[in-house]
């Protein structure tokens, strides 16, 4: 009896998402701008999509409220933002992009997080002539493949520690010899590329460069190699994991280097509490982070357009639009700078057109609460600028660029055995 | 003629179930991604049944096999570029897919299916993560950094017909790869490949016992099932998709899908990937949609429920309850 109850209740449930799967797109009004975002709102990416969702729901909150929508011909439109979850799947992503453009008529479509998946859903938007806007893959060979309406709103890998090397220039000149010691994965390998590459440019002397394996347990020997080098500073980081385990093994080795800059570790709170006064003086480069001091008046100073809400404006719109206690990081701020270079891009081309649009983005620079936005005319960001932090008495102070600075930076950082007696980096 | 239609006549649901999707697709706008995404996970779940349903091993590494497919298209393309060969070099792809996987079956069929239940399942994830590994610390094949060849495909075919070959032609060949699944299936289970498999799935010893080589068809069971992940990693993992990154193509996350849906649907029968797969596609896609971010939540004991209902799958429980009318020959 049970069984034959369960069957039907079961046959009833395949037939009520049988009739959702053809039920038509939702209405949306027709005089507003339509955004399609195939989010990471579960699977591996479920963070950094919650982050980029709550960002963008802000940014378009702040363009229909406070800017009072966007302008074309004189006439006002409304925003409005559609979003489905690709489960962080690639199959997902294909198939929720070809109902946000064919079912819901979409104007643009934001990319799912990753470089991967922002590849895999390119051949859709591009075989549909649609502007396609990447704000969570940084991969550089995207923009490499000849696709016409990928737009960049991140920060390409290759441009990670740029910041870092030129603040090291500007403020050690004579410190020549670095070393690099990234991560064996797709990501950190194309930092690594770029900051070789830049760091030649610049003319410094890598006098060491090797990866290591994911989820490596042991560092010992390479920061043994490393040591032997004899390097100025150490640029490297992959993962929260490794970067910790990085800082932690040098410390135990007593190995002193003027700057230790990682990535996707050193910015994390996680780290400090991790290692405590070990991670003084350790810096990392980020997108965004909260403080950052990009204002009008900056914009100004760099003879930039501004748009958008302050940073305090944003953090009080993300926490409006998501959970009160969640705090809005660099994904947030990235997918809602991409709101408002899109909405600056209809506006400068006066029509949705996604070919239009993609010109005017591509003639479009200013400055927003996230910083700088510039692409080239592949559609690689070139204008954002990413941010260095650095552990100053247990606080995380920005100290590059000096447009976002609230903090001179402590170079060389205090040696491991000062920090065991209790010295903290504190600039002069 | 009228006995040899009314043996296969089980692939005709099969047919037209692929054929309503392939109309659907082209018919129904916003639909084709969404039936490509369907296609896929038929495909998989057809091309998984072959070795699962039939033997009743659990292979857990069953992405490394679509991952080396992916692999060898994409080296492929990448080394040809340039040549002149144009749309040869996707042929050389899929015989370089093809020699992968089979390659790999053979060499992990011939040691691993000595072992047994949880020791070959654990041996074929070795072999799965094994495989990811060397490829990034040997930086073979672009390593961690991996492939991507959007570029290369537009200089090989043009960018108009790369285009469409991503968006179009690469579904249309993930449902030739599940037609072709379906009916090497109904084949074996047709043959005395069939039968023997059967035999060693019920009991392995017994089998041995009646003079099976039961080694010889299971490697044979690997081996196709393994070439037809092949087969769907070069389609629509490279050629729908012109790149590649080790810890996606190798994501055991892409195995568990394969089980589910086999499961779901009916292990050892010809309609039940099917099934299982529009099941699956359907209703991650629906929920997706409706109640973005919680459709997991929601569809996990979905599964529970339709396992409980169907302790054979649903394939499984419609043969059980139909098998012995007008209707069964038709539900294998």
């Amino acid at each position: 009896m049970m069984k034959h109850v369960a069957e039907r209740c079961l046959a009833a449930l395949l037939a009520g998402l049988c009739l959702l799967l053809f039920a038509p797109g939702t209405g949306l009004a027709q005089s507003s701008i339509v955004i399609g975002h195939p989010a990471c709102l579960s699977g591996k990416y479920a963070k950094a999509g919650e982050q980029a969702v709550g960002g963008i729901k802000a940014c378009v909150q702040w363009v229909n409220q406070e800017y009072g929508g966007i302008s074309i011909d004189g006439e006002k439109h409304k925003l409005e933002y559609k979003v489905y979850d690709s489960e962080s799947k690639k199959e997902s992503v294909t198939s929720l992009i070809g109902r946000l453009i064919t079912v819901d008529k979409v104007d643009v479509v934001f990319s799912a997080y990753s470089s991967g998946l922002t590849l895999r859903g390119a051949p859709i938007t591009e075989s549909h002539n649609m502007l396609y806007m990447d704000h969570g893959g940084a991969n550089n060979k995207i923009f490499e493949q000849g696709f016409d309406y990928v737009v960049q709103t991140i920060g390409p890998a290759t441009s990670y520690h740029k910041g870092t090397l030129d603040m090291i220039k500007q403020i050690a000149p004579e410190d020549k010899r670095v070393a690099l010691a990234y991560e064996d994965s797709e990501f950190a390998r194309m930092v690594m590329e770029g900051a070789e590459n830049y760091a030649e440019e610049l003319g410094f002397n890598v006098v060491f460069k090797r990866t290591y394996p994911s989820g490596v347990n042991d560092l010992t020997p390479l920061l043994n190699a490393m040591k032997a080098a004899d390097p100025d500073f150490v640029l490297g980081g992959g993962h929260y994991e490794d970067g910790q385990l990085f800082c932690s093994q040098m410390a135990d080795m007593d190995f002193n280097v003027k700057a230790l800059s990682l990535i996707a570790s050193a910015t994390l709170p996680a780290f400090y509490e991790a290692l405590g006064t070990n991670a003084e003086g350790v810096m990392g480069p980020s997108h965004w982070e909260m403080g950052v001091t990009f204002s009008e008046e900056s914009a100004k100073e760099k003879g930039l357009p501004w748009i958008g809400p302050s940073q305090e404006e944003f953090i009080s719109l993300f926490k409006e639009n998501t959970d009160k206690n969640m705090k809005p990081d660099y994904h947030a701020a990235e997918a809602g700078a991409q709101v408002l270079a899109y909405a600056l891009g209809v506006e400068k081309a006066g029509s949705t057109d996604s070919d239009k649009v993609r010109k005017a983005l591509g003639d479009l620079e200013f400055m927003s609460f996230y910083g700088g936005w510039d692409v080239n005319e592949n559609g690689m960001q070139v204008g954002h600028t990413m941010v260095n932090i650095q552990w100053q008495d247990s606080k995380r102070a920005l100290v590059w660029p000096e447009s976002a600075q609230t903090s001179k930076p402590v170079y060389p950082m205090p040696t491991f055995q000062e920090k065991d007696q209790g010295a903290v980096a504190v600039p002069e | 003629m009228m006995r040899t239609l009314d043996k296969y006549a089980a692939i005709f649901p099969v047919l037209v179930v692929y054929a309503v999707l392939f109309l659907l697709g082209l018919n129904m706008s916003g639909m084709w991604q969404l039936m490509a995404t369907l296609l896929f996970y038929c495909a998989l779940g057809q091309a998984f049944n072959i070795f699962l349903g039939m033997t009743g091993y659990v292979d857990f590494g069953y992405v490394a096999f679509v991952g080396m497919g992916t692999y060898g298209m994409a080296v492929t393309i990448t080394s040809l570029a340039g040549t002149g060969l144009g749309g040869l070099t996707i042929i050389a792809g899929y015989i370089m897919a093809l020699a992968f996987s089979g390659l790999l079956s053979l060499a992990v069929g011939a040691v691993a299916l000595r072992l047994r239940g949880a020791y070959f399942a654990i041996a074929t994830i070795g072999v799965n993560e094994g495989l990811r590994f060397l490829i990034e610390g040997t930086n073979l094949w672009g390593g961690s950094g991996g492939i991507i060849f959007t570029r290369q495909l537009n200089d090989i075919l043009g960018k108009d017909a790369s285009s469409a070959l991503a968006t179009f032609w690469a579904d249309v060949l993930v449902l030739i790869i599940a037609v072709l699944a379906a009916i090497t299936t109904i084949v074996y289970m047709r043959s005395k490949i069939g039968y023997a498999l059967t035999a060693l799935r019920e009991d392995e010893d017994a089998a041995k016992v009646m003079g099976i080589n039961v080694t010889m068809f299971k490697i044979l069971a690997f081996m196709t099932s393994a070439c037809f992940a092949g087969l769907l990693g070069a389609t629509a993992w490279a050629l729908k998709t012109p790149y590649v990154f080790p810890p996606e193509v190798f994501e055991i996350h892409y195995t568990i899908e394969a089980i589910i849906i086999v499961m779901l649907g009916g292990a050892g029968t010809l309609l039940g990937p099917v099934a299982g797969g529009l099941i699956y596609g359907i209703g991650k896609y629906v929920l997706s949609i409706v109640l973005p971010g919680f459709q997991l939540l929601i569809f996990a004991p979905l599964i529970i429920i339709i396992i409980v209902a169907f302790p054979d799958g649903v394939v499984g429980g419609i043969r059980n309850k139909f098998g012995h009318t007008a209707l069964g020959r038709f539900i294998l």
